[in-house]
């Protein structure tokens, strides 16, 4: 079953068209990412989602039950983390989850143990300060205990570690990472290494549209192309080859990376035979996301 | 029912802890006290500055104070208290929206008009509050110093003002709905009692004016009846509900 479906989804701030037709299936379970540049049009897909912007064209189903601006019934499945979260900073984090909980209409008992659940797993467990003094990362931990206090079926994160230093992005990719069994994760970010280290499934959102998604393994293997680095003992030997073969090109003095075209590795190294040029080594390259994203993004 | 009791169990625990609810005791009971002090001090005012007022000419009787000064001292005093009221609670609505602490509550599924009649009530019973408390004290010390029976119609009267306070309310709400920002609330809320104040200035058309309510004070001399406010109430507690129930669609249909 899908989690949520996007079809064709279209918004416009006045002028400026952001989502063009957005198509967007994300199935239940695992660790979804949304990928894309800044202002690509991520918050604004999320915030329709949650029923906060109103969407000019499209439908949106969550758990099969159709999104309606304003009054959204849907959110019923859905934990939301906002980007920056914002929580009344005047309560501890026990009693913010205790009003959460309460507006939810969730019963008392189910309050109680939900919440020292959860403090627990952010590790916020002992914390009886307000949450007026809380770190960046802190917050972020809240806002996840918040976003999963009712069991949602849909956890929705908006960058939630775009923001934090490195200890910080660790502990969060964790906790997501943990809560993977027991709902269905869509995060939004633009650090790939978060994505490769968590992710399932991927969808890339370019200029308003969803380019490319899928299992993460198998956007990687469909897309692995033919490409090698070489490296020549010496400097002229690399100068060579880039001459012979258009498909090198020099990244370093003596440094070449071939990606097969007209010709193939085999051709490539059977010059390298004939003319008997010293190798210090030939690898063949692993497609990282990132090379995957640079090139989604310049299409 | 729930969400709604909790969402305003939340809007009390942020006035006490933000120090609001404190704030606005002190400054509806020093209102309350200043009516009677003022009074009272007015005659040894008079002592002190004769002796000046004397040389320029004027020549100072004895002056007497009662319960009357004091009450018109409360109908002067009143209008400050609210606008230091409105100042103070004005951002009610839109410190909410300026840090993005609603989104959090309405991606929870609390429907948006809890939040207009949570807000509301806490508006409501904090003048409510405030402005009985002031006349409470008042209406003591007048009644410890000098004669609260001399004037007519007081409960009526207060009860005009009472009402016109809650008519701001009502402003309040409605421009939080329908704005961001702080400042739009105020010179909506200021706008509207402006326009409604400058009604009054219509021989015609002040009867109907809200703000007929203001000049409550005519009736403790017996200057006016209280039939002349018989048009004026009405129309305030229609305003107020219709003001309230269209905040609600407004807040439904606004962009967070």
């Amino acid at each position: 079953m899908e989690m949520l479906q996007i079809t064709n989804l279209k918004k416009r701030f006045g002028d400026k068209e952001v989502l063009k037709g957005v198509t967007l299936a994300v199935p239940e379970g695992g660790v979804f990412g949304f990928i894309g540049k800044n202002g690509a049009g991520k918050t604004t897909t999320m915030k329709t989602v949650l029923g906060l912007l109103k969407p000019d064209e499209g439908t949106i189903l969550v758990a099969d039950e159709p999104v309606v601006y304003g009054q959204t019934a849907t959110n019923r499945y859905i934990g939301y983390l906002p980007d920056v979260p914002e929580f009344y900073d005047f309560m501890t984090p026990s009693e913010y989850l205790t009003f959460c909980g309460e507006i939810t209409g969730m019963d008392k008992k189910d309050i109680v143990t939900r919440r020292e659940e959860l403090l627990e797993l952010v590790g916020l467990s002992g914390e009886k300060h307000r949450i007026k003094g809380f770190s960046r990362g802190m917050k972020q931990r809240l806002g996840i205990a918040q976003a999963l206090l009712g069991r949602p079926k849909l956890l929705i994160c908006d960058e939630p570690t775009s923001a934090l230093d490195p200890v910080g992005r660790k502990e969060i990719l964790d906790i997501l990472q943990a809560v993977k069994e027991q709902t269905t994760v869509l995060f939004s970010t633009h650090i790939l290494s978060d994505v490769e280290r968590i992710c399932t499934d991927i969808a890339f959102l370019h200029d308003g549209v969803v380019c490319m998604q899928g299992k993460l393994s198998e956007i990687k293997s469909g897309k692995r192309t033919e490409e090698y680095r070489i490296e020549t003992e010496r400097e002229a030997d690399a100068r060579t080859l880039a001459e012979k073969f258009s498909e090198c090109a020099l990244s370093g003095e003596r440094q070449l990376l071939f990606r097969e075209g007209k010709a193939t590795i085999f051709e490539l190294m059977r010059f390298l035979a004939d003319k008997e040029i010293e190798i210090a080594g030939v690898e063949r390259m692993e497609p990282s996301l990132e090379s995957l994203f640079m090139e989604v993004v310049k299409k | 029912m729930k969400s709604l009791i909790a969402f305003t169990k939340k809007e009390w625990m942020e006035q006490l802890r933000s120090g609001r609810l404190l704030l606005l005791l002190i400054i509806f009971t020093l209102f309350g006290i200043m009516n009677p002090a003022i009074a009272k001090l007015t005659p040894w005012i008079f002592e002190l500055m004769a002796d000046s007022l004397e040389e320029s000419g004027m020549v100072v009787t004895t002056v007497t104070v009662d319960a009357m000064t004091s009450w018109t001292q409360f109908f002067k005093n009143i209008p400050m208290a609210l606008i230091v009221f409105v100042l103070m609670e004005s951002s009610i609505f839109t410190r909410e929206y300026q840090s993005g602490t609603l989104v959090l509550a309405l991606t929870k599924g609390l429907e948006r008009y809890k939040v207009v009649l949570a807000k509301s009530f806490v508006l409501i019973v904090l003048w409510s509050a405030g402005y009985w408390l002031c006349f409470g004290i008042t209406y003591g010390y007048n009644s410890y110093f000098w004669d609260n029976g001399i004037v007519q119609n007081l409960l009526f009267s207060v009860t005009c003002w009472w009402l016109f306070g809650l008519f701001v309310v009502m402003l309040m709400v409605l421009f939080s709905v329908m704005t961001d920002a702080n400042t739009g609330v105020l010179l909506g809320t200021g706008g509207v009692t402006l326009a409604v104040y400058l009604i009054t200035l219509l021989p015609k058309a002040a009867p109907f004016s809200p703000a007929k309510l203001m000049g409550s004070v005519a009736l403790l001399t017996g200057a006016e009846e209280k039939g002349d406010y018989y048009k004026a109430l009405p129309i305030t507690v229609v305003l107020c509900v219709v003001g309230v129930m269209a905040s609600i669609p407004i807040q439904n249909n606004r962009r967070l």
